[in-house]
């Protein structure tokens, strides 16, 4: 290690205790800190309507939905077409508890870091039984499971009276220690409760990746036999990402119950599965950094696109939909192009320009 | 009884479609090992341009469903030229993922034409009144979708058994290299395989759009269904995929005839394919006659 902890310009590393650590220089630890405490911040000096709140929250909960979608095909190389019905299995639990309870019972209003925990659980259950087939099969035929899985759990929904047949099932509101978050608070609230989430579990990822557990996970991905020999056992390896992918996806499905204060099945469809992977992408597979990227830019462009659309739709009015088709049109295109010319996504631009502060004046 | 032969006829029908469209997924994956999650958007654009040539341009459907197979032909061919090409030797996560990227714009440039909002049904070129055996009816259209169906099977395989072109297919699927050193481009062998395969899925196409009149979302769940029909027959089985499209068909006809009503149940045919699939690859994932070598972890 090099005797200035605040800027580093190569490795110095003596040990692999160093290698490990989360924050490599000062510096680094520093602008993190600044950077977090200009997000708790920042709702409290600018006045930002609800709906743009709306979309920041989403893309905080989309954030949690992909970190488990990036461990399990990022780190564990496991293809899944079927996390929206994971992110769906969590969302649902909480609606079959407001089934049963009611919608204001006290375990769902008062009690909601526990529910929220309760569908992490549940998602993680649903994630291991969807792994399964992993203890047979590699990756070509576990898309396909997850695939079947999205599409047994959208029939549930819309066949069983218990779940509404997929039509909204209504969510009370929470109670803070100030009292009942209301209408004006609803999104404010949210917003700060899924932000310290997205920081604790981003340490709980990173963590775990420094651990064994973590390691496995990308052992498996790069060599199952290597790693078999190695002494890790592939198979549960892979039901044990599944397992943590579901647990990320069902915490994510809680927080959007809570959030939007309901629960349809609209929202977990095929498409929004696609949509999770085309974040997990654009992002920067098998990066922790690339998963607050890849939403970010996948709900942003989403946005601009029905600005755009809006716009076009003024001047054609002739042909159908044009916001439905160039949302898909936008998606395919992103990941198409994020393969084609640059497979590390965004994260990878985020790698080059911090190296490049990092080394000026020179060039390498 | 009459009852139970009637499901199984038009089990077979819808089976037969199956078939054909699984045969063309088939074919991608034995050539190339891609699984293409776009065959769904293959087939319905295939339907779209025959229905487009026929109502719009006013082509005679016999015609127009040719033209429309040949323009299929080159589009999957320059679809797998364009995207495909370039990512031969990347791992086989980022191929399926431009698969699914494929999917987003085919549906994309779909709704922005008029079919994708709208349903339309071709019109009826053959007569109304249904045909009956026995007792057991079938419409015409129905009839001639299942002919069409088998002898595009039939020659399909005579294809892939007999011609040149097909025996070096098989040979790519085989071994790479060894097709290689004995002169065979295996590039040219992926865009044929993808060239083949959108003939066959927009023949596909233009009967199920025949039949059920023009969707998209049904010619879209045809692409989908094609996953459970081929790993009940075996990924890289093109019998597989024959024999397993028609039992899906009948497992299908049957669920919705006997089950649906019963004990509060409906829609059990959109599900239980999916039910079979997941079984299947727990117990039996090389399917009924898939090659038993799969790697397993």
């Amino acid at each position: 290690m090099s005797e200035n902890r605040w800027l580093a310009t190569g490795n110095f590393f003596t040990s692999y205790k160093d290698e490990q650590r989360i924050f490599l220089t000062h510096t680094d630890r520093l602008v993190f800190v600044c950077f977090l405490i200009l997000m708790f911040v920042w709702p409290l000096i600018f006045e930002v309507s609800s709906k743009y709140m709306l979309v920041i929250d989403s893309i905080l909960i989309a954030i949690v939905a992909v970190y488990g979608l990036n461990l399990l095909t990022g780190f564990a190389g496991l293809i899944s077409i079927g996390h929206a019905a994971f992110v769906g299995v969590g969302a649902y639990t909480l609606a079959s508890f407001a089934r049963v309870l009611g919608t204001n019972h006290l375990l769902i209003t008062h009690w909601w870091p526990l529910m929220i925990l309760v569908a992490g659980g549940v998602g993680a259950v649903f994630g291991a039984i969807v792994g399964l087939p992993s203890l047979r099969l590699k990756h070509l035929y576990l898309v396909i499971a997850t695939l079947s899985f999205q599409m047994i759990f959208l029939w549930i929904i819309n066949f069983m009276r218990f779940f509404n047949q997929g039509q909204t099932i209504a969510i009370g509101r929470v109670f803070w220690f100030t009292g009942k978050v209301g209408r004006k608070d609803h999104y404010f609230f949210w917003y700060y409760v899924i932000l310290v989430l997205v920081v604790i579990l981003g340490f709980a990822v990173r963590n775990l990746l420094r651990s064994k557990h973590g390691r496995c996970l990308v052992a498996v991905r790069d060599n199952d036999r290597a790693a078999d020999a190695m002494g890790m056992h592939p198979g549960f390896t892979k039901v044990y990402a599944f397992a943590l992918s579901g647990f990320f996806a069902g915490i994510a499905g809680a927080l959007h119950a809570y959030l939007w204060r309901g629960v349809g099945f609209e929202s977990f469809t095929l498409h929004h599965s696609i949509s999770y992977l085309a974040m997990a992408i654009v992002g920067g597979l098998g990066t922790l950094m690339g998963t607050f990227f890849g939403p970010v830019a996948i709900l942003m462009l989403e946005l601009q696109v029905e600005h755009i659309a809006e716009l076009v739709g003024h001047y054609i009015t002739a042909v159908g939909d044009v916001a439905t088709a160039f949302r898909p049109l936008s998606f395919g295109l992103v990941i198409v192009l994020f393969l084609m010319f640059e497979p590390r996504g965004i994260a990878n631009w985020w790698r080059i320009t911090r190296s490049y502060f990092k080394l000026w004046p020179f060039r390498y | 009884m009459s009852y139970f032969f009637q499901l199984v006829v038009s089990g077979i029908v819808v089976g037969s479609i199956y078939a054909l469209s699984a045969l063309g997924f088939v074919l991608i994956y034995k050539s190339s090992k891609v699984l293409n999650i776009a065959h769904g958007q293959i087939i319905a654009s295939g339907a779209f341009i025959t229905y487009a040539l026929t109502v719009f341009v006013g082509i005679h459907i016999v015609l127009s469903f040719l033209m429309s197979m040949v323009i299929t032909f080159f589009l999957a061919m320059s679809v797998e030229r364009i995207f495909l090409r370039r990512l031969i030797g990347e791992p086989i996560i980022s191929v399926i993922m431009v698969t699914i990227g494929l999917m987003s714009i085919i549906d994309g440039i779909i709704y922005l034409t008029p079919f994708g909002a709208e349903n339309f049904s071709f019109p009826e070129f053959f007569p109304k009144t249904p045909i009956s055996i026995w007792g057991l009816s079938m419409s015409w259209t129905q009839m001639v979708g299942v002919v069409i169906t088998f002898t595009m099977i039939g020659a399909f395989t005579w294809f892939f058994k007999k011609s040149t072109i097909g025996i070096s297919m098989r040979a790519v699927s085989d071994d790479q290299f060894a097709s290689m050193s004995i002169g065979i481009s295996v590039p040219k062998v992926f865009g044929l395989a993808w060239a083949t395969a959108g003939l066959s899925a927009a023949a596909a196409g233009s009967i199920i759009g025949n039949i059920t009149g023009l969707n998209f979302d049904v010619l879209q769940s045809f692409g989908i269904i094609v996953f459970p029909v081929v790993i009940v027959g075996g990924l890289d089985s093109i019998y597989g995929a024959i024999v397993a499209g028609i039992i899906m068909g009948l497992i299908q006809q049957f669920a919705s005839g006997y089950l649906d009503g019963k004990w509060g149940l409906f829609g059990t045919a959109d599900v239980l394919p999916y039910i079979i699939l997941l079984i299947i690859l727990l117990f039996k994932p090389h399917g009924l006659f898939g090659i038993h070598e799969i790697e397993r972890v």
